[in-house]
């Protein structure tokens, strides 16, 4: 009897000692992102106190106040870079999302002709980074006379090979027994892809918006490459350019509530759909 | 006959479905991949003579030629990204999979742990992450000014302190990028069977035994894919010291012919060495045969 209870006393020994070794780790990947809300709060004096604070001792709201209305004094109200985000990647997840299933789907279910090589040309495409083909891209948006305006932003990053990749395994998992008996019931083939295929394979694609999102939402490479007019800049474009020119050190506080805002959607995003991502990266991961 | 006939058509129809459904992610690829790929392999290989209408003129391998005998800043870029990638990543190999085996425990908050390790790949590679890691000209390094105190760096004194902001800098930069890879382990780990271990258990096998022995061996194939992931994923990152290079050798100094030939070598390279790796790791790796 005294053994046992010796044994679940060192169990729970065992445990806060892991939880408090892994509140520490946590400290550590955790650390710098309490130091960027912080930043964001920080008045200008607070900023520049030596030796640097990295919690904030007097939080105000002047940067968010400061970023609105000497922006808004500016040019562009810093809402427009807001929206703008917004919209560019918004649309452009959704659309991914629905060519990349649809073209999942036909290749997985319906196997064409050739189905290996393009799946060989997604595999290819995994293992390029994007920098290689940025030229020819600018090229191709300015022949189709894209640049500068939202179809800029967007299409290019519509057919992401990536997102094809994950979408494919999650649909050769599907049964084709349900598909089958859609179609023995009189479904048109739209019907099954949008009625049975699409609820069924919701983990991966609500894992892809996540992200798709994240990386639409980060990517400031495109927009410096496409966007001309400062009406049309993304946030993280905008953010670069409040970082850098001149009067940096009296924005510094701004630019901490800039990077903030900038960063809430992805996390948000990631809240809502935070289950599923974790789900299928597990499964995934295995799969390929 | 006549069923042999009926197949046919149904395997043609469903040829034309299929089609249909690719329509538009192919429309997609081909303009946005594959004509640049060869776009780009030409640009390398030639120079532009007029920028209106882009015409181009085969130059051979004189770009090529220019980037090993003339240019003083890409060999030695290139040389320390590669030696960065090659120790950064099993540092973060180790890393990741220390904490997906303790985050793998049975307790409390387990959830918690676990959003939280992944939470730093939502921030990707953007701006943002530039900004906090603190590359930007302008801000102080937050890396930096966290994790050491400044009384501790002058107790150290000037040989050994920037020798330890280096490392403790390299490490919070490995954590950061190790959600995915802590995932992938996650995954790895919950698929190997419980009943090996209770079996090792009746056998009295250590902990330590185990995981030498169970754990390691059934989980190196993630290991391998964790491999590729991480160096691929530091050779594309564009905080990369070279990637930065190459993209302002084409958008600010418009050297796009040099800076295509330069892609190419980069990724050539890069790429040989991903292979060289997966060859030599998956003559290591355990295969398990039916499980897989």
């Amino acid at each position: 009897m005294k053994a046992i209870i010796l044994r679940r006393k060192k169990i729970k020994f065992g445990q806060i000692l892991l939880i408090l070794l892994l509140g520490a780790l946590v400290c550590f990947t955790g650390l710098p992102l309490v130091a960027m809300v912080c930043r964001a709060l920080m008045s200008t004096e607070e900023l520049y106190i030596y030796p640097p604070r990295i919690i904030c001792h007097n939080p105000t709201m002047q940067n968010f106040s400061d970023l609105l209305t000497s922006l808004n004094a500016s040019v562009v109200p810093f809402t427009r870079y807001v929206f703008n985000s917004i919209f560019t990647t918004v649309v452009t997840v959704v659309l991914s999302i629905l060519v990349c299933s649809l073209g999942a789907y036909g290749l997985t279910k319906h196997k064409p002709a050739g189905a290996d090589a393009i799946f060989a040309v997604v595999l290819a495409a995994l293992m390029f980074s994007t920098h290689v083909t940025q030229i020819p891209n600018y090229l191709v948006v300015n022949k189709l006379g894209l640049v500068n305006s939202y179809l800029a932003l967007i299409i290019p990053k519509i057919a992401v090979a990536y997102n094809f990749f994950l979408v494919k395994q999650f649909c050769e998992q599907l049964p084709d027994s349900i598909l089958e008996a859609a179609r023995i019931d009189g479904c048109s083939e739209l019907g099954i892809f949008w009625k049975i295929a699409m609820p069924l394979l919701k983990p991966a694609w609500s894992t892809l918006a996540v992200f798709s999102f994240v990386n639409n939402w980060n990517d400031y490479f495109s927009p410096l490459i496409f966007i001309r007019s400062d009406a049309l800049k993304t946030l993280p474009l905008a953010l670069q350019t409040l970082a850098g020119g001149a009067g940096v050190v009296a924005r510094a506080g701004t630019v901490g509530a800039a990077t903030l805002i900038t960063t809430l959607p992805a996390i948000i995003v990631f809240a809502i759909f935070r289950g599923k991502v974790m789900e299928t990266m597990t499964y995934s991961g295995i799969k390929s | 006959m006549k069923g042999r006939k009926l197949h046919m058509t149904i395997n043609r129809r469903r040829g034309i479905e299929a089609f249909i459904f690719l329509f538009p992610w192919l429309i997609g690829i081909c303009l946005f991949f594959i004509y640049p790929i060869f776009v780009s392999v030409r640009l390398s290989f030639s120079e532009i003579t007029k920028f209106k209408g882009f015409i181009m003129e085969w130059v051979g391998l004189s770009n090529y030629n220019y980037i090993f005998l003339y240019d003083t800043k890409f060999v030695p870029t290139f040389l320390q990204v590669m030696a960065d990638t090659l120790l950064n990543t099993p540092i973060s190999l180790v890393f990741s999979l220390l904490i997906a085996i303790l985050i793998n425990r049975p307790m409390k908050a387990r959830g918690f742990f676990r959003t939280v390790f992944f939470i730093p790949v939502l921030l990707g590679s953007g701006y943002v992450m530039k900004q906090l890691l603190g590359m930007g000209a302008d801000t102080t390094s937050i890396t930096q000014g966290i994790m050491v105190p400044e009384q501790m760096l002058d107790l150290l004194g000037p040989t050994f302190s920037p020798i330890v902001q280096s490392v403790l800098d390299r490490i919070t930069i490995v954590f950061w990028k190790s959600g995915v890879q802590i995932v992938l382990f996650l995954a790895g780990l919950q698929g190997i069977s419980s009943s090996l271990y209770e079996a090792a258990k009746v056998d009295g096998a250590t902990q330590w035994e185990m995981f030498w022995k169970i754990t390691l061996p059934l989980i190196s194939p993630v290991i391998l894919l964790n491999f590729v992931y991480t160096m691929v994923s530091f050779f594309t990152d564009s905080n990369n010291a070279l990637v930065d290079y190459i993209v302002t050798q084409i958008f600010t100094n418009q050297q796009f012919e040099y800076g295509a030939a330069m892609s190419w070598v980069y990724f050539i390279f890069s790429f040989t060495i991903c292979m060289v790796v997966i060859a030599i790791l998956r003559k290591r790796t355990y295969n398990m045969g039916d499980r897989a």
